[in-house]
C-alpha cells in the first residue's frame, strides 16, 4: 500500500474514532444532567416529607417555611416551590440544550470529514481500477496483433514459402501493424479527449459538404463491399463543430456502418438530417448486422467490441472517441437497432449554427 | 499414429492468427479444421472428432475455459492446447484446471508451439498405444478395476470412478513400472511434458487423489506408496 493511503486510512480512522468519542460524551453529559435532576428530585421529596411531618407536628407555616426556604405551605399542606421546580427543569433543559448544540456541531464537522476522505478514497480506487483495466485491455489488445506478426515472420524464416506465399504473409503483417498503428493512435486520442487536453474550436459548417467528403473517400472500399450509400441531406444545415472533430465523427460512424453492412454480405447505408430545435441531426442507417437492443448505450464505452469476428478489426476505442467529441461539441450521439442481423440506427446531434458562408 | 492423419482443430476468432497458425500446422503435415468462436468449436466437436484442439482463451461468447469444461463434462478427452493472451500463473493454473493439457501466451514462438502440439501428440499416442490391448485396457489392483479407455473405474467399495485425464496417465505410468520406483520428474515429463506445472508438489497432490479413490484406507496406502526423497511406488498386489 503507498504512503498516502496509509495517512488517509489513518485520518479517516482517528476521525472516525473522535465522532465515536464525541458521540459517548454527548451521552455522558446528558445522563449525568439527568441523575442531577433525578438527585434534586429526591432532595426536595426529602425536604418536602420534613415540612409535612413539622407541619403535623403543629410547627407553624411561616418557621416551617422559615425553615426550608424551598418549601410552600398552604393549607397545611407542604409542596415544592414551583418556581424551584421550574428553575430546575429550565437549568437542565438549558443544559441539554448546549451539550446538543455543541456536540452536534462537533458531530456533523466530524461527519462531513468523514464523508470527504471516503469518498476521495473511493474515487481514488475506481481510477486505479480503471487504470487496471484499461492496461489489461490495451496489453490483450496488442498482444493479438502482436502474435500473428511474431507468427508470420517466424513462418517466413522457418519456412522459406514460395513468392506468392510469401506475399501473403507480408500483407497479413502490413495489416497487424496498420491495425498496431491505428490503436496507438485512437489510445492516444482517447487518452488526450480523457483529460480534456484537447483544443476544440466551434465554427460554423455545412453538414452537407462535411458529409459529402467522408463519402467520397469511403464510396471505393463501400462499392468493392456491395455496399450502397445514399445520403438525402438538404444543403443549408449548419452546425457549430470542430471541422477536424465533425471530420472524424461522421468517418467514424460510416466506416462502422460499412463494415457492419459488409459483414452481413452487402446492403445499403441511408444518410439523412434534419434541423429541429436547434440542433441538427444526422441520422445513419445501415441494413447490417446490428447488435442487441440493450448494447446500445454500451456501444460507446471504450473497448466494447461487439463483433470480433467476422475479419473485423475493431480496435474499441472508435465509438468511445465518437462520444467525447460530439460531448465536447455539446452534441449527443446514440445508437439503436431492432436486434442482431436487423441493421441498425446512428443518429448524432450538434447544436444548430447561424447560416454563414463557410471561409 | 502418424502425424498425417492426426486431425488439428484451431479455435481463434482472430483471422490473421487462425490462419497462421492452420497453415503452419498444415505445413507441418496435420489436417486442420478451424472454429471462429466457442459454439462454433462445440458444434464441430459435436459431429468430428480430432486429435488435438487449439484453444484460444478470450473468445466472443462461450469464452476457451468454458468450451474445454463443456468438452470434459460431456465426456470428451480430447487433449486442449490454450492460446491466450493473459499469461500470469493465476489463469494459467486455470486452464488446466478446466481440463487443458498445456497452455501459451501469446505472442509465442512458432517453433516452440510446434514442439508443444508435438508432445501433447505424443503423450497421447503412448497412452492409446499403452491401453489398446485387451490386456493393457483395464487394470486390476486389491479388488479396483479401472477402464483406461473409458477413463472409467470401479473402486473396491463398488464406487463408480470418473478419471481425469491427468489421473489416468498417472495410473497408466505407475502401472507400466509395477513394483519400481518412479521419480516425481519422470511422472512430469511422461504426463505433463516440460515446464507447465512450476513444481513436482502437483504429482503429490494427484497422488493423494489416487489414493483417495482407490486404496482402503488413504492414510496407510498400500498400493500408492512414497517412497521418500525419490518418488512413488505402485504395488498391484499390495503391500503384504
Amino acid at each position: 500500500m503507498k504512503t498516502p493511503r496509509v495517512f488517509q486510512l489513518t485520518a479517516l480512522a482517528m476521525v472516525v474514532v473522535s465522532a465515536v468519542q464525541v458521540g459517548w460524551w454527548l451521552l455522558d453529559q446528558h445522563s449525568q444532567t439527568a441523575d442531577k435532576v433525578l438527585e434534586m428530585r429526591h432532595a426536595y421529596a426529602a425536604q418536602q416529607a420534613a415540612a409535612q411531618a413539622l407541619l403535623e407536628a403543629g410547627t407553624a407555616p411561616a418557621r416551617v417555611q422559615q425553615l426550608l426556604p424551598d418549601m410552600r405551605v398552604s393549607d397545611g399542606r407542604a409542596a415544592l416551590d414551583p418556581q424551584r421546580e421550574q428553575a430546575l427543569l429550565t437549568e437542565a433543559r438549558h443544559r441539554d440544550r448546549q451539550y446538543a448544540w455543541e456536540g452536534g456541531f462537533f458531530l456533523f464537522a466530524l461527519g462531513l470529514c468523514i464523508a470527504v476522505i471516503a469518498r476521495a478514497l473511493r474515487a481514488e480506487a475506481r481510477v486505479l481500477e480503471e487504470q487496471d483495466n484499461f492496461l489489461a485491455l490495451v496489453s490483450h489488445q496488442f498482444k493479438t496483433p502482436l502474435a500473428s506478426l511474431q507468427l508470420s515472420l517466424e513462418t517466413l524464416a522457418l519456412r522459406a514459402p514460395a513468392p506468392q506465399a510469401a506475399r501473403t504473409l507480408i500483407d497479413r503483417m502490413l495489416a497487424d501493424l496498420a491495425r498496431m498503428e491505428l490503436m496507438v493512435t485512437q489510445i492516444l486520442e482517447s487518452a488526450r479527449l480523457e483529460r480534456g487536453r484537447v483544443e476544440f474550436k466551434a465554427e460554423p459548417l455545412e453538414l452537407r459538404g462535411c458529409v459529402a467528403r467522408v463519402v467520397a473517400q469511403l464510396e471505393e472500399r463501400a462499392r468493392q463491399e456491395q455496399v450502397t450509400i445514399s445520403s438525402a441531406i438538404e444543403p443549408g444545415l449548419y452546425v457549430a463543430s470542430d471541422p477536424l472533430a465533425l471530420d472524424l465523427v461522421v468517418r467514424n460512424i460510416l466506416e462502422n456502418a460499412v463494415t457492419a453492412v459488409q459483414s452481413a454480405g452487402g446492403g445499403r447505408i441511408e444518410l439523412t438530417a434534419h434541423a429541429a430545435s436547434g440542433e441538427v441531426e444526422l441520422s445513419v442507417k445501415d441494413s447490417g448486422v446490428g447488435f442487441p437492443p440493450a448494447d446500445g448505450a454500451r456501444l460507446f464505452e471504450r473497448f466494447t467490441r461487439l463483433h470480433p469476428t467476422g475479419g473485423h478489426y475493431g480496435t474499441g476505442l472508435g465509438l468511445f472517441i465518437v462520444r467525447r467529441l460530439m460531448e465536447l461539441a455539446r452534441g449527443r450521439v446514440r445508437a439503436s437497432s431492432d436486434g442482431v442481423g436487423k441493421g441498425a440506427n446512428f443518429v448524432l446531434t450538434w447544436p444548430a449554427a447561424a447560416r454563414e458562408p463557410q471561409p | 499414429m502418424s502425424v498425417a492423419n492426426v486431425r488439428v482443430l484451431v479455435v481463434e476468432d482472430d483471422p490473421h492468427l487462425a490462419a497462421g497458425v492452420s497453415e503452419n500446422l498444415r505445413a507441418e503435415g496435420y489436417e486442420v479444421a478451424s472454429a471462429a468462436d466457442g459454439e462454433q468449436a462445440l458444434a464441430w466437436l459435436g459431429a468430428n472428432s480430432c486429435g488435438l484442439i487449439v484453444l484460444d482463451v478470450m473468445l466472443p461468447g462461450i469464452d476457451g475455459f468454458g468450451v474445454c469444461r463443456t468438452l470434459r463434462t460431456q465426456g470428451n478427452n480430447t487433449p486442449v492446447l490454450f492460446l491466450t493472451a493473459r499469461g500470469d500463473p493465476a489463469d494459467r493454473v486455470r486452464g488446466l484446471e478446466s481440463g487443458g493439457d498445456d497452455y501459451l501466451a501469446k505472442p509465442f514462438h512458432l517453433q516452440e508451439f510446434l514442439l508443444r502440439v508435438r508432445a501433447i501428440l505424443r503423450r497421447w499416442e503412448w497412452y492409446r498405444s499403452a491401453s489398446s490391448t485387451a490386456a493393457t485396457a483395464v487394470l486390476r489392483f486389491g479388488g479396483n478395476e479401472v477402464d483406461f479407455r473409458a477413463f472409467r473405474a470401479r473402486a473396491w467399495n463398488g464406487e463408480a470412478q470418473e478419471l481425469t485425464e491427468k489421473e489416468a496417465m498417472i495410473l497408466k505410468v505407475l502401472a507400466e513400472h509395477a513394483g519400481e520406483i518412479v521419480s516425481r520428474e519422470d511422472l512430469l515429463e511422461r504426463v505433463w511434458g516440460y515446464d507447465v506445472f512450476p513444481s513436482t508438489r502437483t504429482v503429490d497432490n494427484f497422488i493423494l487423489r489416487l489414493r483417495k479413490r482407490f486404496e482402503k484406507d488413504p492414510a496407510a496406502p498400500r498400493h500408492f506408496l512414497t517412497v521418500w526423497g525419490v518418488g512413488y511406488r505402485f504395488l498391484s498386489e499390495g503391500e503384504p
